[in-house]
Formats: C-alpha cells, structure tokens, sequence
C-alpha cells in the first residue's frame, strides 16, 4: 500500500507544474525544452495518413506508458484479477526494488513512458518494421515485425518479447509474447509471468495524441485478461530524441548498482 | 555576504521541487531539510540518468565542503538550454535544494543562480 501511495504521489508530482521553475529565460530553447513555447493545442488536425492509406504514427512522443495500473484501471479493480501469489508480491514490494532504477530495461510498456520516444515506421509506407526508439534508462529499443510472420513456437523469454502488428483499418495492432519477468509492467510492480501476453490498439484520434489501448493476458497472474489505456503526446516543435545511458553514472541508493565503471561518489568526510 | 554554507529553514509550502521521472527523489533527499549553499563549482559530470554538479563551499574558519548535487538528464539539461559549459569549474554560484538523506552533503538542486544572481532554468529531474 505504502508503495501503491509512493507511486501516486509520483505521478501528481510529473503532472503537476513545476512551481518553483525560475523565470530565467536567457539560455536557448533547444529541441523541445520544458522552459520553451508549447505547440498549439489543435485538436482538429486530422492525424496524417500515409499514401498507402494507413495512419501515420512516426514521430517524437511523450507518455504512453507510464502510468502504474492501479491508477489506471482502480486499485480494487487490480487486486480483483491478481491471483493470491500476486496480490502478495505486489504488497511486499518497495520502489527501491524496481529493476528499472538499476538501469534495467523497462519492458514493452514502460519503454513508451517518462522519456522521450520516437516510432520508426520502416520503410515509411507498407511498413515490414516498426521501431520505438526509447532515448532514456536503458536506452532500448522495441522492433515489430509487419510482414505477416508469426511468433515462434517457444520463443526464449526476453525483455521487450517477440511483436508482431498489422493493420486493422486504421488501428496498428501488435501483438507480443515471449516476455521475461524479470521487469516490472509498471512503477507500481504489478506482477507478471512469462504467459504475459500483450495485445496493443494504436489509434491516432487527433494530429497531437497517440492513443494505445492494451489488453494485459496473463493467467499466471490474472483472472481474467483485461484493458488499460495509455495516451502519448506528441512532442514539442524541433524535439530530437538524445542520448541517455542511465548506467553511466547511476547514484540511486547510494552506488548500489554493480557497474564498475561508474565513477566514485565524492562526499564530505 | 560571506562565503559560506547557510541552511536555511525556508518555508515549504513555498518551495515546489523537482520530480523524477526516473525515480521519485524523496527516496534520497530530505524534504525537511531545504539548503542554501554559496561556493564555486568544482567538478561537472555530464552524465545520465542525472547530472551532478559539485561545489565547493568554504565556511569562516576555512575548511571546504564538497556538495554533489544531483540535477536532471543531460537530454532535459540540453533541452533547457544547457551545455556542460553553461556552468564551468570556478563558476561563483549559489543552490538551493535539499540535502540527502544518508549523506547530507549528497543533495538535490531546486534552484541555481549564478553569482551576479541570475537564475538558470532548473529542469525537472529525470526527464
């Protein structure tokens, strides 16, 4: 619980306006600064479509994945479909446990969360790839296969799964399976087995929002599948994503990571 | 105003602080514990998931203490307007933030002015 009101508290703080932002102006706003002007609210911009007649998703994003589903869906909710060893692991685990501040990959959620991403359509029209660039912590990407493949009969498990999407009118679905669980679906630490199975509706209701809808299968966990709904804004004017190892010089816990080139922690004696 | 270390009781409610999107800072830093430190910037580490920015603050009877203070990404540093020459080592600055929770001189900027008192945009952390 105490974990559940931490996240919380987390997500109103990125929502909420940074109070204390000083009124300096004088450095350059450059690729889509937070202290720079905004892109005009247009919801009536049509999403952009391609010449093959499907929606153009490729661009800079932000958001789309972060939110813990607790929030999401209820937490009353979540703990109804969470099978008993679910509900008990969630309960004991602490923020400091999450694999993602030790630089971890953040699995095919959270890749589309708190950091700046760009999705690749390749080649741009009758795409047989798509890519999510993810610019922060373990600076990964996502590839999903569009030329009518399948997924292998065992895949190994791995941190991002095997996906593979098509088309359905102007919906991108992908469908992803083969995951580890070795990551946390969320900042909240909902639990997941490797018979996680993701089903994803990308929709693109207005120029400036990515809508993706995902059904969350995984009966090692849950009752039943179910829905969470993510939107990702598109990114300020000029955004670029940048580069971002967050292994290179990671602090949290106080040097509790194991990467032995990070350099040493100068403090007082 | 001398050089030196002032901790100062500021008011909270007056104080909004910056949030990560990597992790949530209260973990590390101590919300009761708002700090005021002159010094001169001795080490920059231009670096993810956060940038840190050491200054060395000299109190009356001489002895010199090294602050580490955390600030966002280098993609919200640069994004902001930032380079890691925007402050240089021997830059006069004065920060505002929170000290740590384990090692006090482990903190957290809120605010960075430089000695002529002009104030530079302090991004959000971890974003």
């Amino acid at each position: 619980m105490k974990k559940i009101v931490v996240a919380a508290i987390a997500v109103i703080g990125l929502t909420a306006p940074f109070l204390s932002q000083p009124s300096a102006q004088e450095l350059p706003r450059r690729l889509g600064g937070e202290n720079g002007p905004k892109r005009a609210a247009d919801a009536k911009r049509p999403a952009p479509k391609l010449a093959d007649g499907t929606v153009d998703f490729s661009g800079i994003w932000t958001g789309g994945g972060d939110a813990p589903i607790p929030r999401l869906l209820g937490k009353d909710k979540l703990d109804a479909l969470m099978l008993p060893w679910a509900k008990q692991k969630m309960a004991s685990l602490k923020e400091a446990d999450d694999p993602y501040f030790y630089c971890m990959p953040g699995g095919p959620l959270r890749i589309t969360g708190g950091f700046a991403w760009r999705l690749v359509q390749h080649p741009t029209e009758h795409a047989k790839y798509i890519f999510m660039l993810q610019e922060g912590n373990a600076h990964s990407f996502r590839q999903i296969f569009m030329d009518g493949r399948k997924h292998p009969d065992d895949p190994s498990p791995t941190w991002f799964g095997h996906s593979i999407g098509r088309w359905e009118g102007n919906t991108l679905v992908v469908d992803t399976v083969g995951l580890n669980d070795k990551f946390w679906l969320d900042s909240a630490g909902t639990p997941h087995t490797e018979q996680l199975h993701l089903i994803e509706r990308y929709t693109r209701p207005d120029y400036n929002t990515l809508q993706r809808v995902v059904t969350i299968d995984d009966p090692g966990t849950f009752t039943k599948p179910f829905d969470v709904t993510y939107t990702a804004k598109l990114g300020e004017p000029d955004s670029e994503i940048i580069e971002y190892f967050c292994i290179e010089n990671n602090q949290w816990g106080e040097r509790t990571n194991t990467n032995p080139t990070a350099p040493a922690i100068p403090v007082a004696k | 105003m001398k050089l030196g270390v002032l901790v100062l009781g500021l008011s909270l409610a007056a104080l909004a602080v910056p949030v990560s999107a990597h992790h949530s800072w209260t973990a590390e830093y101590d919300a009761k514990k708002p700090i005021t430190v002159k010094g001169v910037v001795s080490k920059v580490e231009w670096t993810n998931p956060h940038t840190h920015f050491y200054v060395d603050a000299t109190d009356a009877s001489g002895k010199v203490t090294t602050w580490n203070f955390e600030m966002a990404s280098t993609p919200a540093l640069e994004r902001g307007g930032w380079s890691r020459k925007t402050l240089p080592v021997g830059t006069q600055v004065v920060v505002e933030g929170f000290a740590g929770r384990s090692v006090a001189e482990r903190a957290i900027v809120t605010s960075f002015k430089g000695a002529d008192g002009k104030e530079f945009f302090v991004p959000k952390l971890g974003n």
